[in-house]
């Protein structure tokens, strides 16, 4: 018993003796980044993550390969399988002028789970060089994060659950809203078509009316007495147009449109000036001032009053 | 000028108290005695339709009255033959035959109106006949030309009965300017004085209330022409008619409908030029007659379905509904046009 104890403790040793004879490389001459997972936390069973290292060493070291991670090894602590299994290793190798750059890729695997969250870690690897007769080791730096449990434990109450930090259970209605918000744009075109359509090009459809029209043409027209014979009979039109046929006096178009009856003095006065413009010139028509004014005054009266506002 | 338009002033004056002479004795019949007063100013003949009993006869006989001059009339029967309008043969007293003037003959140039009582009673030879004297107011009788200048026909029909009866051709209906619709009036209160007012009673009686020879019927010839020059026709209005007439004979062209009616192939013929020529002379009158020296589209309109209506030509099948779609057709056609 004796002798075995003591060739352990002479094993030890000399373990030890070689441990410490491993140097520590020079930080001159070696680099080390890593590049983690995106996040720390939500992992559960199953769950892959990959970290990368780059290392660049000087000449003449170089990486060996037996100090690489083994995939399907896993760390104990404290003797006991921490659940983190490495799953792959791969490694690429580019060479510079002076230094030899190697670019771990390292994926775990996990296996483990608890019913609360809790802390775990990429555990740390050494991964050694050599060169100049002499061995070296890098150490990776573990790489901490958080394993998250399959489903919550126990009963889960919602009504009880009043923790500011949880929002408001809601369905994800975004799919509904895009399609409304799809439709709605569909029905906002149609409506401007349709708009369009009533309107015959006039932007809104009660811009359309005989009058509302009649106003607008109006303006065009000159203050000669072609311009006033084609106002008059424009007017015509518009009166026509609002019967549904010809009307020819104030009387008989005022019994179907009394709407109208707000101007029908003006009416009386327009069909005497029709009368005096086309089929009997000196007749008196009561117009006093300019005709041409009167009559864009009495068209726009008329636009009022088929548009219900007088 | 000055004398034309003072004379023609006058004259209206005289032909709206004819009008009212006659209102006072016919009641209810404002619309028909002011197309009669515009035919007689037209120099146009007159053809009165209705049912029985609605006072058309008393109608004309009291503008007989009022117009003055020669008188005559004859009833439309269905012996009646054209001689009988010219002469009459008889045995005297002497016991030798002896040949009278007929009823167009009796007043000679005097004779002012011609009345044809149930004028679609009479035969077609008897329109015959007619269609001449309207149309050139002339008659060959007794190796001799006998003229009346001054005659306008009145004809009535009662367009209800339609046994032993003959349908006016078209060619006669073309001679009259107007056929003029006589209704029973809507007014209640017209009505009961009809029925309870003994006024109405003695249609004789009735007829002499209106006041003798208001017009002149010698001078009405040379009224009708100063007239007609007087009222002026603008070339708006003279495009307006032209396009009135085009729609008579193509209606379809100018979008009119009539609900039942294949519109393509209502009209035959549609108004004749001597009918829109009518038409026209009328409206002048109605302008003049509302007091003024030009005619307006309102003028067409007063006389439009009177002088027309009677001389569209329907395909046969739609000739039994010929009042209502000629109304309809007319109305269409002024409510479709317009002017400017």
């Amino acid at each position: 018993m004796k002798k075995i104890l003591f060739a352990a403790i002479t094993l030890l040793l000399l373990t030890g003796a070689a441990v410490e004879d491993l140097a520590v490389l020079d930080p001159r001459a070696v680099s080390l980044k890593t590049v983690e997972p995106p996040r720390d936390v939500g992992y559960t069973v199953g769950d892959i993550l990959s970290r990368t290292v780059i290392i660049e060493v000087k000449h003449p070291y170089e990486l060996l390969p037996t100090s690489l991670p083994i995939a399907g090894n896993q760390k104990k602590r404290q003797n006991r399988d921490q659940g983190i299994e490495v799953r792959e290793v791969t490694v690429e190798k580019s060479a510079g002028v002076n230094t030899t750059t190697y670019t771990l890729h390292l994926s775990y695997q996990v296996f483990t789970n608890k019913i609360v969250a809790r802390p775990a870690a990429l555990p740390p690897e050494f991964i050694k060089f050599g060169g100049k007769g002499e061995n070296f080791e890098v150490r990776v730096p573990s790489w901490n994060f958080r394993i998250s449990p399959l489903a919550v434990y126990g009963s889960v109450v919602i009504e009880k659950d009043m923790s500011t930090f949880r929002g408001p259970l809601l369905l994800d209605r975004s799919k509904h809203e895009d399609i409304r918000n799809a439709l709605l744009g569909v029905l906002a075109i149609s409506v401007l078509g349709l708009i369009y359509i009533l309107g015959t090009s006039n932007w809104l459809p009660r811009m359309g009316r005989p009058f509302a029209q009649t106003c607008r043409d109006l303006r065009k027209l000159g203050n000669d007495d072609e311009g006033i014979r084609a106002a008059v009979s424009r007017v015509h039109q518009a009166f026509n147009a609002t019967a549904g046929h010809g009307v020819f006096e104030a009387t008989s178009f005022l019994l179907r449109k009394p709407g109208f009856e707000p101007v029908a003095g003006d009416i009386e006065r327009f069909f005497k000036l029709s009368r005096t413009v086309f089929f009997e010139p000196g007749a008196p028509h009561g117009i006093e001032g300019d005709v041409m004014t009167w009559l864009r005054q009495f068209t726009r009266r008329c636009r009022d009053c088929e548009r219900g506002l007088k | 000028m000055a004398s034309t338009d003072t004379q023609l002033s006058e004259w209206r004056n005289q032909a709206l108290k004819l009008e009212s002479e006659i209102n006072k004795v016919v009641v209810g019949q404002a619309t028909p005695v002011r197309l009669i007063t515009t035919a007689i100013f037209a120099r146009g003949h007159v053809l009165l339709e209705g049912d029985v009993g609605v006072g058309k006869t008393t109608l004309l006989r009291a503008f007989t009255r009022g117009i003055g001059g020669g008188y005559e009339r004859v009833e439309g029967t269905i012996d009646l033959m054209p001689n009988d309008l010219v002469y009459h043969t008889y045995l005297g007293e002497d016991g030798r035959p002896h040949v009278d003037a007929g009823p167009l003959l009796r007043e000679g140039e005097n004779l002012a109106v011609f009345f044809f009582n149930e004028i679609n009673r009479a035969r077609p030879q008897v329109h015959s006949l007619l269609l001449r004297v309207m149309a050139e107011r002339t008659l060959s009788a007794f190796n001799k030309e006998h003229h009346f200048p001054h005659m306008l026909v009145f004809a009535d029909r009662n367009q209800v009965e339609k046994e032993e009866t003959f349908e006016i051709p078209s060619a006669a209906r073309d001679r009259f300017m107007m056929e003029i619709p006589i209704a029973v009036p809507n007014d209640v209160e017209i009505m009961e004085n009809l029925i309870f007012d003994t006024r109405y009673h003695n249609a004789d009686r009735l007829v002499e209330n209106v006041e003798q020879d208001v017009l002149h019927f010698d001078k009405l010839n040379t009224i009708a022409v100063a007239l007609q020059d007087h009222v002026q026709a603008s070339p708006t209005l003279r495009k307006y008619a032209l396009e009135l007439w085009l729609a008579t004979k193509d209606p379809s062209k100018y979008g009119v409908r009539i609900e039942g009616v294949d519109i393509n192939r209502l009209v035959l013929a549609g108004a004749s030029p001597r009918g829109m020529s009518m038409m026209l002379r009328a409206a002048r009158v109605n302008a003049w007659l509302n007091g003024r020296d030009a005619v307006l589209p309102t003028d067409i309109h007063a006389v439009f379905h009177e002088t027309v209506a009677h001389r569209l030509v329907f395909s046969p099948v739609y000739e039994m509904r010929r009042t209502e779609i000629a109304r309809e057709l007319l109305s269409g056609i002024v409510n479709t046009i317009s002017a400017p």
